[in-house]
């Protein structure tokens, strides 16, 4: 099984929570909103599965690299 | 000299077979040895792409695993030189495990004059090279020395191989994180086009190909009706999108998008505007948020630089916050290779037009082909913004005692009327077309035509520099 991971590319607050673990997603479909440089900033996932883990809650200040969440394939 | 020979016409079963690669990147029937196949490890050809000629060599993994002796490399100096007396296209094919040991400084000393060919003819004709196998050694060298590098799923490209990465840092790697399509589509930008087949990749070098040697004339009968591109964005001003399907918009439809997947916060992209090919650059506020950053601002400047060596008229897609702030990206040389992109388009003779969709801050907007620095012509959508910041982060700084000195209750009503004020004067699209660093508020669904009215008016031009992989 392929997982792929999702990490915050920069230093952003989490401003929606979009999916729970357990969820179905699409290709594209973006899993959280980040607030970073007075943007929101939809981070979507690049393939189709299901959200495994979710590490982040909203109001949380992440530093780039974190990781935000992982989908697993279907 | 090169002299035509006549090709057999049964393909070999050997998926290596450099004959065969070439007949599958070249247009059927079109293929001519440039000299008889031989043991050199090296095979090249004249032919021609969707009727463009072009010259093509392949390196040969059915000798030797298609290492570069002095003989093979001759060949190679003598397609490059070719293309570049004849001023069409090279497109080299790679599956090579270096230079030759066995020849041991003559294959080195061979090997580097293939790359003295390749810097000669840099610039003056389109080079592409097409990987699809291991190209270590010296021969990683080659395709990074090109404007161009297609990977296919087995191309492996690095310096040293695994086996010698072990032993000298202890590092346990395989040749595919060390130098595979994702290490190198993804971290350190030496592939532009990663494909997941060997066919896509040959494909993918022919879309190439076409775009830089049959480039076309703008024909505005081609724009067809025009449609509202501002719906391809968010309505929330402040929320980020992805910029990819605008840039298909602006386009006749997807171009070839270089560099997908390294610095994806700019877009770069060929394709046709209008039946003529163009390149288009693009902040991509889904990722970082569209801010420039010391990767983005060195791909966008190598890919303005190579559009203006071929002639390729810009076209700049801008919707940025500014330059990522870091203490990262100082250490990274945000500033020295922030410098690249600058010089790239204040450099530039082609034609380059600019359209600001939403906003263009600071030192970035500068940076994405602004007026100062010699654009053709700057657009800008109605209601953009184009600032030194925004507006309420301009007055919080500007007006931070008389933002003190009124009650905490107060205080919130204050900063959106000075930041209203300011906007006014400072920052709107009204104030912009009146110092003259934008020239026309444009309509979205006006957008492409104008785009084509002002390119096509601007005189042809085209950089007379090499294509310095930067």
């Amino acid at each position: 099984m392929r997982v792929e991971e999702i990490h915050a590319e920069m230093v952003s607050s989490v401003w929606k929570v979009l999916v729970a673990p357990g969820a179905e997603v699409g290709a594209g479909d973006t899993l959280v909103i980040l607030e970073s440089m007075k943007m929101e900033i939809p981070v979507l996932t690049e393939r189709a599965g299901v959200v495994q883990e979710l590490h982040v809650v909203e109001g949380e200040v992440l530093q780039e690299g974190d990781l935000i969440a992982t989908v697993a394939d279907a | 000299m090169t002299t035509l020979h006549a090709v057999p016409t049964l393909p070999s079963p050997d998926p290596r077979d450099p004959e065969d690669r070439l007949l599958r990147l070249l247009d059927e029937g079109s293929l001519g040895l440039l000299a008889p196949r031989d043991t050199s490890g090296v095979l090249a050809a004249r032919g021609t792409v969707a009727g463009s000629p072009v010259i093509a060599f392949c390196t040969d993994a059915t000798v030797m695993g298609g290492a570069m002796g002095a003989d093979g490399c001759r060949h190679v100096v003598d397609a490059i030189d070719t293309a570049l007396r004849e001023r069409v296209p090279v497109v080299g094919v790679w599956h090579s495990g270096g230079a030759r040991l066995a020849e041991g400084v003559t294959a080195l000393h061979a090997v580097g004059e293939v790359f003295a060919a390749m810097v000669r003819a840099s610039g003056r004709v389109p080079q592409v090279s097409v990987v699809l196998g291991p190209a270590a050694g010296g021969a990683a060298y080659g395709p990074a020395l090109t404007d161009l590098v297609v990977m296919g799923p087995a191309g492996r490209v690095f310096v040293t191989g695994p086996d010698v990465v072990r032993s000298v840092t202890g590092e346990d790697v395989d040749m595919e994180s060390l130098g595979g399509p994702d290490t190198h589509g993804r971290r350190s930008g030496v592939v532009h086009v990663v494909t997941d087949s060997e066919a896509a990749a040959l494909d993918t070098a022919r879309q190439a190909v076409g775009l830089l040697a049959a480039q076309g004339s703008f024909g505005p009968a081609a724009l067809g009706p025009g449609t509202d591109l501002r719906a391809l964005l968010p309505e929330r001003a402040n929320r980020a999108y992805d910029v990819r399907p605008l840039v298909a918009a602006v386009l006749d439809g997807p171009g070839l998008e270089l560099h997908p997947r390294w610095a994806p916060n700019v877009v770069t992209t060929l394709g046709r505007l209008a039946g003529r090919t163009v390149g288009v650059v693009a902040n991509n506020p889904l990722r970082l948020g569209g801010c420039l950053d010391s990767a983005s601002a060195e791909k966008a400047a190598r890919f303005v630089r190579m559009c203006d060596a071929f002639g390729v008229p810009l076209v700049v897609l801008v919707d940025v916050p500014g330059y990522l702030p870091g203490v990262g990206q100082e250490w990274d040389g945000v500033v020295r290779r922030g410098a690249k992109l600058l010089h790239a388009f204040a450099e530039a003779v082609v034609p380059r037009v600019t359209l600001v969709t939403r906003k263009a801050y600071g030192g970035a907007y500068i940076a994405m082909n602004a007026r100062s620095l010699g654009a053709t012509a700057v657009f800008a959508w109605p209601g953009a913004e184009v600032a030194v910041m925004g507006a309420k982060a301009a007055v919080g700084i500007l007006h931070r005692k008389k933002l003190a000195a009124v009650p905490p209750g107060e205080r919130e009503a204050l900063h959106a009327r000075l930041a209203e004020e300011h906007e006014r004067i400072a920052g709107g699209v009204d104030r912009a077309l009146s110092i003259g660093v934008v020239d026309e508020v444009v309509e979205p669904s006006r957008t492409r035509r104008r785009l084509v009215e002002a390119l096509a008016a601007a005189p042809a031009g085209r950089g007379a520099h090499g294509n310095i992989p930067l």
